[in-house]
């Protein structure tokens, strides 16, 4: 299973909210918080071919340019899933998260997973949750992160094994 | 082993981070701390820790010149076991879904009912409160008043014994008689809890919860052991992507918030400090740069660690680092969920909680006075200001040094680790041109 992963300036290890205008880039390797993910992807033979990140800011003055890049370039790396997150209860992450999964799943053949936490996004994931995978996780310091990322990659391999996924998201989604 | 530590520590963690009794009490607190930061530093200006400062002052401004800065400090501190009060119930009652400043205001009530409101001055009696009762020595007893205020409230609320208004009466009219009858049955209570005080040997309420509850728990908290769990724990927490404090803070922080406002009652009326670990001790000399005390860390990182990913963060992480801003580090390295850097993050701190327990014990410093300076003001200012001594910024130092120490092994392990992978990207290119698409 070929996973890439998309986050933000503060989850790909490139400084704090300060870099929000961090332009998109990539590198085809885990960064920051993809090694967590990878760890848990490894039970599913996951791997991650690919950490495409992007300031929230920059995202917020290009999103077009963003949105399409990356979903041209998941679909040239011949990805069979994209996981946007984990993007905790951070807000301008998560939406632009939800964005770019909308995107990806409207404009190419790939599903896309989002992982983000309730607080600070109750009005996004109202608007997301029947259309996108949204698996629930934790606030930033909040308890289950473990949990939660184990659920992203069973997220993964189910909706790349085509496996029931309404079941999935009864489970562990909004 | 990561797993076990969470079926462990899982549970115990969401118990206390969803109890709402203790969350009402942290977030209480929290009502009462930026008044204390901000009075704090009326109180240092007042009495800063540079030789012939004082003296200026007064050759300019007259003898009482430190009155204006006490009237400032004084009107936080000799109150902070009311403002306590008031704060945990406003908090206490939101959490439970009630009026809050209805309950807020009742149980600043109820406390000043069992406040003793006279007292002798040799043969005359004097109609006042005095402050002993309101500040730091009632700290205990304005938190289980707030508490059991807003219980006795509810209670009522939830039998509906309220005054019920026609429709088109104004919402604040309708509000306030919804409070007379549940406010009623507060005053009540408090007001039997009076009398019944007042025929026992302890006289009041206040003399009873210090003795039972507020002078033992002190002394408890009040200990190495004690802080040193607190500090392991909370670092624990964090490696398994837990915010450790807060819900260490749970359970400790009426105890730091006692021991603080009491050496800071001492130090304003120049007296010798009682306590070692206080708020001050734990912000200031145990961990640097946040959490982990990644300060050392950041410092490992920026000098000695060659992979390009470890250095990149370092250089963006360090600014932010010096000021306790460690949330890049945390997710970005990542510290959450890594089994490498897990072992220095909770060593550092908890070796750095022990050599400063004893540096302070063993007078080899000055104890902290109690000013609560922000958690942002960085290391070596900030140990100046809360002992008044060049020892602090020393004691500081040598334990950043210390932790670069521990760190180092691990740190290098990851590097070893990046630079291979680096190495791999360098033969190849596994840098994404997203120019192609």
């Amino acid at each position: 299973m070929k996973v890439i992963i998309i986050l933000d300036q503060i989850q790909a290890g490139l400084g704090g909210k300060e870099h929000a205008d961090t332009p998109l880039g990539g590198k085809k390797m885990p960064m920051g918080s993809a090694d967590n993910v990878e760890k848990a992807l490894k039970n599913y033979q996951g791997e991650i071919i690919g950490t495409f990140y992007c300031g929230t800011d920059y995202y917020q003055a290009n999103r077009d340019l963003v949105q399409r890049k990356f979903a041209k370039m998941a679909e040239k790396m011949e990805a069979d899933v994209v996981i946007l997150g984990p993007a905790y209860d951070y807000p301008d992450f998560s939406q632009m998260a939800c964005e770019i999964a909308d995107y990806i799943q409207s404009q190419t053949k790939i599903p896309a997973l989002v992982a983000c936490a309730k607080e600070k996004n109750e009005e996004l994931i109202e608007k997301y949750h029947d259309n996108l995978v949204i698996v629930k996780m934790p606030p930033k310091g909040g308890t289950g992160l473990s949990d939660s990322i184990e659920h992203v990659a069973l997220g993964c391999d189910t909706v790349v094994q085509n496996h029931d996924v309404a079941d999935f998201k009864a489970k562990y989604c909004y | 082993m990561q797993k076990k530590i969470e079926k462990v520590l899982m549970p115990m963690a969401v118990k206390l981070g969803n109890n709402v009794v203790l969350r009402s009490l942290r977030d209480g607190f929290m009502i009462v701390m930026p008044l204390i930061m901000v009075t704090s530093f009326f109180l240092l200006l007042g009495n800063f820790p540079v030789k012939g400062w004082n003296p200026f002052w007064e050759g300019i401004f007259g003898k009482n010149w430190d009155m204006w800065f006490s009237a400032v400090y004084n009107s936080v501190f000799s109150f902070t076991g009311l403002l306590s009060c008031l704060g945990i119930a406003y908090c206490y009652a939101k959490n439970r879904d009630l009026e809050p400043i209805h309950i807020a205001a009742v149980a600043l009530v109820a406390f000043l009912i069992l406040t003793p409101t006279s007292f002798n001055v040799g043969k005359t009696t004097v109609s006042a409160v005095k402050t002993e009762f309101v500040g730091a020595n009632g700290v205990f007893l304005g938190i289980l008043i707030a508490i059991f205020s807003v219980e006795i409230y509810r209670f009522a609320v939830k039998r509906h014994w309220t005054i019920k208004m026609p429709d088109g009466v104004p919402p604040a009219v309708t509000q306030s008689f919804d409070a007379l009858l549940p406010s009623a049955l507060v005053i009540i209570v408090f007001f039997l809890v009076r009398i019944i005080f007042s025929v026992t040997s302890f006289q009041t309420a206040y003399n009873f919860i210090y003795t039972i509850l507020q002078a033992p728990l002190k002394h408890v908290g009040n200990s190495l052991p004690s802080v040193l769990l607190y500090n392991f724990l909370a670092s624990l927490l964090w490696c398994i992507g837990i915010n450790g404090p807060t819900i260490t803070n749970s359970v400790w922080s009426p105890i730091f918030f006692v021991l603080t406002q009491d050496n800071l009652s001492a130090w304003n009326h120049h007296q010798p400090l009682p306590h070692i670990y206080t708020q001050p001790f734990i912000d200031m000399f145990t961990t640097y740069g946040g959490g982990g005390s990644t300060l050392s860390l950041l410092i490992v990182m920026f000098v000695v660690c060659k992979s390009k990913r470890i250095r990149e963060l370092a250089k963006l992480a360090i600014m932010p680092g010096i000021f306790g801003i460690n949330e890049p580090l945390i997710f970005g390295l990542p510290v959450v969920l890594n089994p490498i850097i897990a072992i220095p993050f909770i060593l550092t701190p908890t070796i750095n909680t022990l050599i400063s327990g004893l540096a302070f014990s063993w007078h080899l410093l000055p104890f902290t006075n109690g000013i609560q300076l922000t958690w942002t003001t960085p290391p070596i200012i900030s140990g100046w200001l809360t002992t008044g001594s060049w020892k602090g910024p020393v004691l500081q130092i040598f334990e950043i040094i210390l932790g670069i120490f521990i760190y180092y092994p691990f740190i290098k392990m990851l590097d070893r680790q990046y630079l291979a992978e680096e190495a791999k990207a360098h033969a190849d290119d596994l840098d994404i041109d997203f120019s192609e698409v």
